[in-house]
């Protein structure tokens, strides 16, 4: 039994499908749907006063302080002053003309396509080795959901002294091959940055797993059935049956692990610091040194710069997840 | 239902503006007080006082005695206020919204200074009662911001010299400490020739990579160097500095480091010193207090020596760190403010003795007695203060940096060329925020 | 059919092999190093320690790293928090669901908008300033609050879209009032997507240290990520990974304690949702 059996798959990622949906649904079980009720038997029946608390702390606590943010980057707040003047772009020309941005951009980027990658190939590979529903492999999925419950920053340091030059990643690699092995995994300019997603997919493939495991449970018997008539072979049962059926899970998991990692901060931190060199440096360390450094309106500027990428990147991502869920469904 | 999201809009709105205005006044409102401390007899009673002083999470001996001795003579209490490292970037935080602790242990040069806003947030101690009692040669090393006194200096500040094994000096044939960087190098030449290691370096730590340009240019620093640093009539890709970044490449290149200089760091640093796996570190007094936190005196004093070096001679260069400095707020509260004065006062005058002896430390007082166990290179670096150039760190208006362009350059992803360049760029940006001529 | 009888007969020996390698050597080195005396734990390897220090570790980590004020300051946040986020967060998802309007659309959109847009750190500190809420448990649990709705509003709606609708209007048909119709009808149907969420934001919340940094750093209250890094950092040069690892330990087992409780719930749920 898996923890998300039971959830019919999450929400849509998008606002407008849901009308529609829903009519379709009701249609086809032969009651009348919400459209056909009109608009002012359906707002007393779910009077908008429900929504108010929810959107009162959203608004309070999330909108205005990213709000604020395309205000204060055009300002010249800083430590070393008083008084808040307007500046114009003066901050993104500074920053965008500083290649250092564009690095940790760069650096945050390739962190959250590795982290979704390995994440989501880790977690799905977990879900299909552990999907017969044994003793073993219940508490298989039990135990490597363990990572996910420890904090991030935890995760970092037991990584850190596991991969220390010393460490002993290194000791056990040392009695496997005979001889002392003194790898710095940690401090490769070109590798590291593959050793610390790797770390953040480990710590987060047990809620892969678990989404894709309630995915594969939904798939109902009858399809599969029908496969199995075809004489499929388990590997073709899985690409062109089983594999499309669970684009949603896709979907959810991509999108999370890919745009969730771009705000990422603390296993890198607790790994790493963003070095060796700066090769690990993601934008969100960058934004906690520039703010050390007391240049809050460009620690702000960054800040708002990492929001406009991401809502950038969701737009297509999601648009394209949902399309091929469409193509697939 | 238009209406609504309309009015629910238009409160947001007014939300964000009155928040703007908040802070673009200033925030602080009307204060009671001009920002001069006021100064109390030391152990007058506070009875009823909280003090609150922020710092690291580093536990320090030489602060906790001294807080219970003034609570105990005065009735004060202290709530330490622990900030996660690296403390000074979330202190800054807090001061940046007007949420400020009464005091806090805080690097004294002038770029940490000035990212306090002193002149508006921190109380000025230009008249503090016990400057005439310190030792003249470091009694205005630091702590000033301008010509105000901003850091109350409680220990001897730190010093960037050369940390060296006595045995493999004496090993190979090096009988007197060299006179200038000619003869330093030529020594190290001379101990890779015969097969040691000359030098060592934590690279993995990032930040005792930039004591190597520094040392290298106190006599340009004598010479004025760092002002004209600040007016930007020359940079970071000057040929002064440049070349003192690119002698330091070109010594790792000759193999005169450890082969782990990537990865090493400052604990596997001060071992290698203590133990005679290398020859010489360049550091900061921080390299003497991890190996007295994993030796003792007598072994310290038997196996390491410390010279300062410079280009031309022996010129030390002091760096004070956040362990030799005290602020205090203007927070506005005159009685918080009498108090936190009051605490300083103490510290450096009654309570002095006892602090120094707990603190393990060297005093910087002639009237009071450094502890006994305290290293012999403790004392030869407080002795080379008397003749001492301010760091970068202290003379120069920000802190740009350096050393992770320095760690860049060690793990060969930058050019000696692109440190210059990349601190030069991140300096102009700190010094335009300051709005300095020339930027 | 032969193939698939081996996996079968190996697939077990491969999963415990799986688990002891991936999950089991860190967790090892985690449990074994929070055993070890300070000088052994420098080196962290997986050997077994030569003196065990399980009480003197485990009584320092709670003594200096304040591990009951720590845990009594996650308490006091993440149980709010969660609490708030999910009776708010499922009533508007209610709503949400079965009202149709463009502008429901939108609201949805917002709602959601937080699942994977990042919240902004510096200005939400000034927010809390101006509020009065700043270094507060409470604006704490506001920031948090903030963040996570948007995960209790989409895993809820979801959920709600595929609730009929027939249960709720033969109530309203009987003269229920909305409210009523909710807290009667709507919301023990909602049982087990509210603990698939309580469990997601509680463990986001529980374990959240970077807005946490932001907003309760210098103040009185901590949470224990706050206080692990505290630990962490308590000697600038060296890591005494026996206490900070004593510290993970203990500030796991809540998490892995109420996983365990929460999935038995769920089992038990959907369990019954079969049997009808």
């Amino acid at each position: 039994m898996t923890v998300f059996a039971d959830t019919p798959g999450p929400g849509s990622l998008r606002g407008k499908r849901r009308g529609g949906s829903n009519r379709r649904d009701y249609r086809r079980i032969g009651v009348p749907g919400p459209a056909n009720r009109g608009i002012k038997a359906e707002r007393s029946a779910y009077p908008s006063w429900f929504l108010w608390p929810a959107f009162a702390i959203l608004g309070v606590f999330f909108l205005l302080p990213t709000v604020l943010n395309f205000v204060y980057a055009f300002t010249n707040w800083s430590a070393y002053h008083d008084g808040v003047d307007f500046v114009g772009w003066q901050n993104f020309e500074a920053l965008l003309g500083n290649g250092d941005v564009l690095i940790a951009l760069r650096t945050t980027l390739i962190w959250a396509v590795l982290v979704a990658v390995l994440q989501n190939v880790f977690g799905f590979a977990l879900a299909l080795f552990f999907e017969r529903d044994s003793r073993i492999n219940r508490a298989s999925r039990a135990i490597f959901f363990i990572p996910v419950l420890i904090s991030p920053l935890a995760i970092g340091y037991i990584f850190q002294a596991l991969l220390k030059p010393d460490g002993a990643l290194n000791g056990m690699l040392g009695g496997v091959l005979g001889q002392s092995v003194s790898i710095a995994w940690l401090g490769d300019t070109t590798w590291t940055i593959v050793v610390v997603s790797i770390v953040q997919s480990w710590k987060w493939m047990g809620l892969s797993m678990l989404i894709y495991l309630a995915g594969l449970k939904s798939i109902p018997e009858d399809v599969l059935e029908a496969a199995k008539i075809d004489g499929a072979s388990w590997w073709r049962t899985l690409r062109s049956v089983r594999f499309p059926l669970l684009a949603p899970a896709v979907t959810f998991n991509v999108a999370t692990a890919l745009l969730g990692s771009m705000n990422g901060f603390d296993t890198v931190q607790a790994t790493t610091k963003g070095g060796p060199a700066g090769t690990t440096e993601v934008l969100n360390i960058f934004i906690y040194r520039t703010f050390g450094q007391g240049l809050y309106a460009q620690a702000t500027t960054m800040s708002l710069i990492l929001f406009l990428v991401v809502i950038l990147l969701a737009f297509p991502i999601i648009w394209a997840l949902r399309r091929r869920e469409k193509q697939l469904l | 239902m238009k209406a609504s999201t309309f009015v629910k809009a238009a409160t947001l709105a007014a939300a964000a503006s009155l928040i703007f205005t908040g802070c673009a006044t200033g925030g602080g409102g009307g204060s009671a007080t001009n920002g001069k401390a006021v100064w109390n007899e030391p152990t007058a009673s506070l009875e009823g006082v909280t003090l609150t002083f922020g710092g690291g999470a580093v536990s320090d001996a030489g602060l906790t005695q001294v807080m219970d001795a003034f609570s105990e003579a005065t009735g004060a209490k202290f709530e330490k206020v622990a900030y996660p490292d690296p403390y000074e970037q979330s202190l800054l935080t807090k001061v940046a919204v007007g949420d400020m602790p009464d005091l806090a242990a805080w690097q004294p040069t002038a770029s940490q200074l000035t990212t306090l806003q002193p002149s508006k947030n921190l109380l000025s101690l230009d008249d503090a009662p016990w400057l005439d009692d310190l030792d003249p040669a470091v009694k205005d090393v630091t702590g000033f911001v301008g010509d105000t006194r901003y850091a109350a200096l409680v220990t001897s500040p730190s010093v960037m010299g050369v940390y060296y094994n006595k045995g493999l000096f004496a090993q190979y044939g090096i009988t007197e400490d060299p006179a200038n960087w000619d003869e330093f190098i030529a020594d190290a030449q001379s101990i890779k020739d015969q097969g040691g290691v000359p030098f060592y370096e934590a690279g993995g730590d990032m930040w005792p990579t930039q004591w190597w340009p520094q040392v290298q240019l106190a006599e340009q620093a004598q010479d004025g160097l760092w002002e004209r640093v600040n007016t930007n009539e020359e940079q970071f890709t000057s040929p002064a500095i440049l070349d003192a970044i690119t002698e330091y490449k070109s010594l790792i290149d000759d193999g005169l480091f450890n082969a782990d200089i990537k990865t090493a760091t400052v604990i596997d640093q001060a071992n290698a010193v203590l133990t005679g796996e290398a020859a010489m570190a360049v550091q900061v007094n921080a390299l003497l207090l991890q190996m007295q936190s994993v030796s003792d005196t007598e072994t310290i004093d038997a196996n390491v020596g410390w010279f300062p070096i410079s280009q031309d001679g022996n010129i030390a260069t002091s760096i004070p760190d956040n362990k030799n400095g005290v602020v205090a707020f203007h927070t506005g509260d005159a009685e918080q403010e009498a108090a936190a004065a009051q605490f300083l006062n103490f510290w450096m005058t009654d309570g002095y003795a006892d602090y120094i002896e707990a603190a393990n430390a060297v005093s910087i007082k002639p009237d009071v007695q450094s502890p006994a166990g305290v290293p012999e290179v403790a004392k030869l670096i407080s002795a080379s203060l008397g003749t001492s150039v301010g760091s970068m760190q202290s003379l120069a208006v920000a802190n740009a940096d350096l050393y992770l362009n320095m760690a860049k350059m060690i793990q060969g992803t930058q050019t000696p060329e692109q440190v210059a360049e990349a601190t030069q760029r991140q300096f102009a940006g700190l010094a335009q925020a300051q709005g300095l001529d020339g930027f | 059919m032969k193939t698939t009888r081996l996996t079968r007969g190996i697939q077990p020996i491969l999963a415990i092999l799986a688990c002891l390698l991936v999950i089991g050597i860190p967790l090892y080195l985690l449990v074994i190093t929070s055993f070890k005396s300070d000088a052994e734990a420098q080196v962290p390897d997986l050997s077994l320690p030569t003196t065990w220090h399980i009480a003197e570790n485990y009584g320092r980590a709670i003594s200096d790293g304040d591990v009951l004020g720590g845990l009594f300051g996650s308490l006091l946040v993440t149980v709010p928090s969660v609490f708030g986020v999910l009776v708010l967060g499922s009533a508007a998802s209610w709503v949400l669901a079965r009202r149709s309007s463009k502008l429901m659309g939108l609201l949805y959109s917002v709602g959601i908008s937080g699942i994977i847009l990042p919240p902004a750190v510096v200005t939400m500190v000034l927010t809390l300033q101006s509020l009065g809420l700043d270094g507060t448990a409470l604006g704490m649990i506001g920031v948090y609050m903030g963040m996570f709705m948007a995960t209790a509003i989409f895993f809820t709606t979801g959920f709600v879209r595929n609730i009929p609708v027939e249960l709720e209007e033969a109530a309203r048909i009987d003269g229920a009032s909305p409210f009523k119709v909710y807290v009667r009808i709507v919301l023990p149907l909602l049982r087990p997507v509210i603990a698939t969420a309580a469990i997601l934001v509680t463990l986001s919340v529980w374990n959240e240290v970077f807005y946490a940094f932001f907003v309760l750093s210098g103040s009185g209250a901590s949470t224990l990520p706050l206080n692990l890094f505290n630990v962490a950092s308590q000697s600038e040069y060296v890591k005494n990974w026996n206490l900070i690892f004593a510290y993970v330990v203990l500030m796991s087992i809540p998490m892995v304690v109420t996983f365990i409780i929460a999935q038995r719930r769920i089992v038990a749920g959907v369990t019954a949702g079969a049997v009808k």
